[in-house]
């Protein structure tokens, strides 16, 4: 019992320590003063200037269209090349584009952003939002491919079978059958492509230019040049999102628990 | 069978290998319009193969495959008139009951009404009536069955292809199926063709079986037939329990087992050749010692409930199996005794022609 | 199946191009500017500076050294964290806590330690009730590990969590069964039988870490110098490319290195 007693306190410390930092930037988006110490009432004033940084908006709203667009057409592209690799029959061959497919997901992020910053510069392609996106396009579609991939594999053979059996041709199979069945991976590929190209920084920083930037690198060099409580104010509302974000999907995914332990 | 109809289904020659293993060798059959027909055979011996050749899921490497008398062999699974019933049942998850048995209606376009009646008929056809709306998850195993059978005639196939679907189910819903493809079989006058390794049930249902192994047809025939003179140690192991031994055909109508000579009704082989010789355990009776055509002393004994199973060994060591009606008692010395129809002679290697020529000669004196 | 050949091409055409244009080209074209100089002529004088000057090595082998130290503190962290997690009831919701701060931006995360390390930040202050004074938290090699095992610290815990997870309880019961202390269950089975998640979590933290070069800047006042870091002062400040080049090719080398010791290997059926 005293045991664990101790592990659950030692979780309890771990967790507190990942939310300390959260925490404290939320607490401080109500202060009054203008740093990230001591007290100077509670205040709305840094989401007033939050919401009156037009600037700071305008890259919040870019941010989010460009994650959502990536995310897209990644998750087609993704999603076209999962079904591409899924008709090769031949092992080695499959392995090869299989280990070519992931040099993007575990090469760092650096030697990303300055592979493509060469290539975009040696192309004569001027930086900015449509440089960022390509880019985040291309990190996206092995993520996607990686979600769909295995989805496709372990999709009972037999249904595409049935399909053709019952007189159908390969669009309808495709339509019908094969998108229906591998939906949900698609979704969660388009999903976490949308948190990869929020969450980057460092491929962004190297591919963008002056005109063009997303949250994360107007952070970074806000943040180079000293505390300013309406990141604070930001990162609270951020963080609202998230949780609501986090709380929808828990709740769909318990409903959908539900359902289909009630059909069973 | 004696009228020539023209086959529906008619293989020449078909092979078929994947990697260098040969999965078909040199099959060749036909099939007719109408009757209800079983692929018997062990796993892996390539019964699930010809299936697939039939609805074109896969084609084949030689040899011509003809439907009404036309090549199929490369016609799209999609474009003929064949359909599955598939061992998973692969019923779509994403559709209802009613949308997975509209799903070849649709695809020809019919008419909205016609669609449903089509659909209504089938499930009604398989007693699902009420399901049309149920999500594929709620039904049981025999209720996705019974769905999978209704899509595969709702597109109004001229043969039926079963893959092995009643192995998932459990003994009586297996025997209630049974019946059930058995009456609809009839009721729709359509040729089906059965798959599967359960040779009692392939006995129940067919009115000819087709006993496949190593990628071979074995033989083929009535259920009774196939039963009462199989021609090789194969089928005669696979289908129903057997006593083999080795033995001589001394002359016609004269076979040598055991070191004993017995009057039999087999005929045509050569004088003294060296062939096998088959005794159903249900066709050997316990009798007195001084009755009997061999000594045995009982081994083993098991009740089976219709029956008991008496495992008897000669005084050669010779293990017979027999099924008799009363008990005995292990240990105890008994007669065995059979009579000449009771002895069946198989001939090493001989191909099914053959067979059926040799009985031709002698039976139609 | 020969109908099928103008779909494939369909298929095939924008992932191939994707991968020909974004992960093929981009890597020749890191080897091309690491092999040659300013004047475009192929040359090995790069990698050979990298060598031998008495900058680019010991760099390097600091920065394998605080990835080092990074890993192993979340490994340490992390595991016994993992433990008591797969054996909670309501672990589901644990976990989302766990992955809910995965989601906030990296930099809001890092920007928020700017304030709590600070000189007259949260925990100074705590420092100096306890009459410890104040010290300067910021900027040193400290802070970088520090808030570096803070970022890092899931993508140990989750990848650990999940194949303890996968674990048969039955199996513990019967090492329990067969006379196991905790200990001996700790160290001869679930060590063992989780060994590829806490080798995923060393790829997932030990990578990255060569490569963090925005937490230099802001938390480690640039005390602290990391491959990655390394590669943007190429790139961005002494615009030597090739030199930059040069350091990403090592940096992929190095990461190469890693996955290999990190590889499933003998995966049994």
């Amino acid at each position: 019992m005293q045991k664990k007693l101790l592990g659950n306190s030692y979780l309890l410390l771990v967790m507190i320590l990942l939310y300390i930092p959260i925490i404290f930037l939320v607490v401080y988006s109500f202060n009054g003063g203008t740093i990230m110490s001591g007290w100077g009432g509670f205040s709305f004033v840094h989401y007033q200037e939050l919401f009156a940084d037009t600037r700071l908006l305008k890259i919040l709203l870019d941010t989010f269209i460009l994650a959502i667009s990536s995310a897209t057409i990644a998750a087609f592209i993704g999603t076209v090349g999962a079904l591409f690799l899924d008709g090769i029959q031949n092992k080695k061959t499959l392995n090869t584009f299989l280990s070519f497919n992931n040099v993007l997901l575990v090469s760092p992020d650096v030697t990303i952003g300055v592979s493509f910053l060469i290539l975009f510069t040696i192309l004569g392609f001027s930086l900015g939002f449509v440089s960022v996106l390509v880019s985040h396009i291309a990190f996206s579609i092995p993520i996607v491919l990686l979600m769909v991939l295995p989805r496709l594999r372990e999709m009972d053979n037999t249904l595409v079978m049935a399909a053709r059996d019952l007189g159908a041709k390969r669009g309808t199979i495709l339509s019908q059958i094969v998108i229906p069945e591998i939906w949900p991976s698609i979704m969660a590929g388009f999903l976490l492509a949308l948190t990869y190209s929020l969450d980057d920084f460092a491929v962004t920083f190297f591919v963008t230019g002056n005109g063009f930037s997303t949250l994360s690198v107007e952070i970074y060099s806000r943040a180079r040049q000293g505390v300013s409580l309406e990141i604070n104010a930001l990162s609270a509302l951020m963080f609202a999102v998230s949780l609501l974000l986090v709380f929808t999907y828990y709740l769909y995914t318990t409903y959908a628990d539900k359902k289909a332990r009630l059909t069973k | 069978m004696d009228k020539k109809v023209l086959p529906v289904i008619e293989f020449k020659n078909v092979g078929l290998s994947f990697d260098n293993n040969t999965i078909l060798k040199n099959v060749s059959f036909e099939i007719e319009a109408g009757q209800f027909y079983t692929l018997l055979g062990p796993s892996g011996s390539g019964k699930s193969t010809i299936l697939n050749l039939i609805s074109g899921q896969l084609s084949a490497d030689a040899g011509e495959i003809l439907f009404d008398g036309k090549v199929i062999n490369n016609i799209p699974a999609e474009s003929r008139r064949v359909n599955t019933v598939f061992q998973n049942y692969a019923l779509f998850p994403n559709m209802t009951v009613f949308d997975n048995v509209a799903f070849g209606p649709k695809l020809k376009k019919l008419p909205k009404d016609t669609i449903k009646a089509k659909v209504r008929e089938m499930l009604a056809l398989v007693k699902l009536e009420a399901f049309e709306n149920r999500a594929i998850q709620e039904l049981s195993g025999g209720q996705k069955q019974r769905v999978a059978i209704a899509r595969a005639l709702a597109n109004e196939p001229d043969v039926l292809l079963l893959d092995e679907p009643l192995s998932a189910l459990d003994y009586k819903l297996r025997k209630q199926m049974q019946s059930e493809l058995r009456a609809i079989q009839k009721r729709l006058g359509i040729t089906f063709i059965f798959v599967t390794h359960d040779q009692e049930e392939a006995l129940a249902m067919s009115d000819w079986i087709f006993i496949m192994n190593d990628g071979k047809i074995q033989q083929n025939g009535t259920p009774v037939d196939i039963y009462d003179e199989p021609i090789n140690h194969f089928v005669a192991d696979f289908i129903g329990e057997s006593n083999i031994v080795n033995g001589v055909m001394k002359q016609d109508y004269l076979v040598n087992f055991v070191g004993k000579d017995f009057e039999n009704l087999d005929a045509g082989m050569r004088p003294n050749e060296a062939v096998e010789v088959v005794l159903r355990p249900e066709d050997l009776d316990l009798v007195p010692i001084e009755q009997g055509k061999l000594v045995v002393t009982i081994a083993d004994q098991s009740f089976r409930g219709d029956f008991y199973e008496i495992t008897a060994i000669d005084d050669d060591g010779n293990e017979w199996k027999v099924q008799a009606t009363n008990p005995s008692s292990v240990g105890a010395r008994v007669g065995l005794d059979f009579g000449p129809e009771d002895i069946h002679v198989m001939r090493f290697n001989e191909s099914e022609d053959d067979f059926d020529a040799r009985i031709e000669s002698y039976e139609g004196e | 199946m020969k109908d099928n050949s103008r779909a494939k091409i369909f298929f095939a055409i924008p992932y191939i191009s994707w991968l020909a244009v974004f992960v093929i080209v981009p890597i020749g074209l890191l080897i091309y500017q690491s092999l040659t100089n300013v004047q475009g002529s192929f040359t090995l004088a790069n990698f050979h500076e990298f060598i031998t000057s008495n900058v680019y090595l010991p760099m390097a082998f600091n920065s394998v050294f605080y990835a080092l130290i990074i890993t192993l503190i979340t490994f340490m962290i992390s595991f016994p964290a993992a433990y008591v997690l797969s054996h909670l009831k309501h672990r589901q919701l644990w976990l989302m806590l766990i992955i809910l701060p995965t989601w906030i931006n990296v930099l809001l995360k890092t920007y928020a330690f700017l304030g709590l390390l600070s000189k007259s930040g949260i925990i100074n202050q705590l420092f100096s009730t306890f009459g410890l004074g104040t010290h300067n938290l910021l900027f040193n090699h400290v802070s970088f590990i520090f808030v570096a095992v803070y970022l890092e610290l899931p993508f140990m815990l989750l990848p650990i969590y999940n194949s303890i997870n996968e674990i048969d309880p039955d199996i513990l019961k019967a090492s329990r069964d067969l006379g196991a202390k905790p200990i001996n269950t700790l160290s001869q089975l679930v060590f063992p039988l989780s060994i590829n998640g806490i080798k995923s979590g060393i790829q997932a933290v030990f990578i990255p870490s060569l490569s963090l070069f925005m937490l230099t800047t802001l938390i480690g006042g640039n005390k602290v110098m990391t491959l990655g870091s390394a590669i943007e002062l190429h790139f961005i400040v002494t615009q030597n490319w090739h030199m930059g080049s040069t350091i990403a090719i090592i940096l992929i080398l190095a990461m190469a290195v890693t996955m290999y010791f990190t590889r499933e290997r003998g995966k049994r059926k």
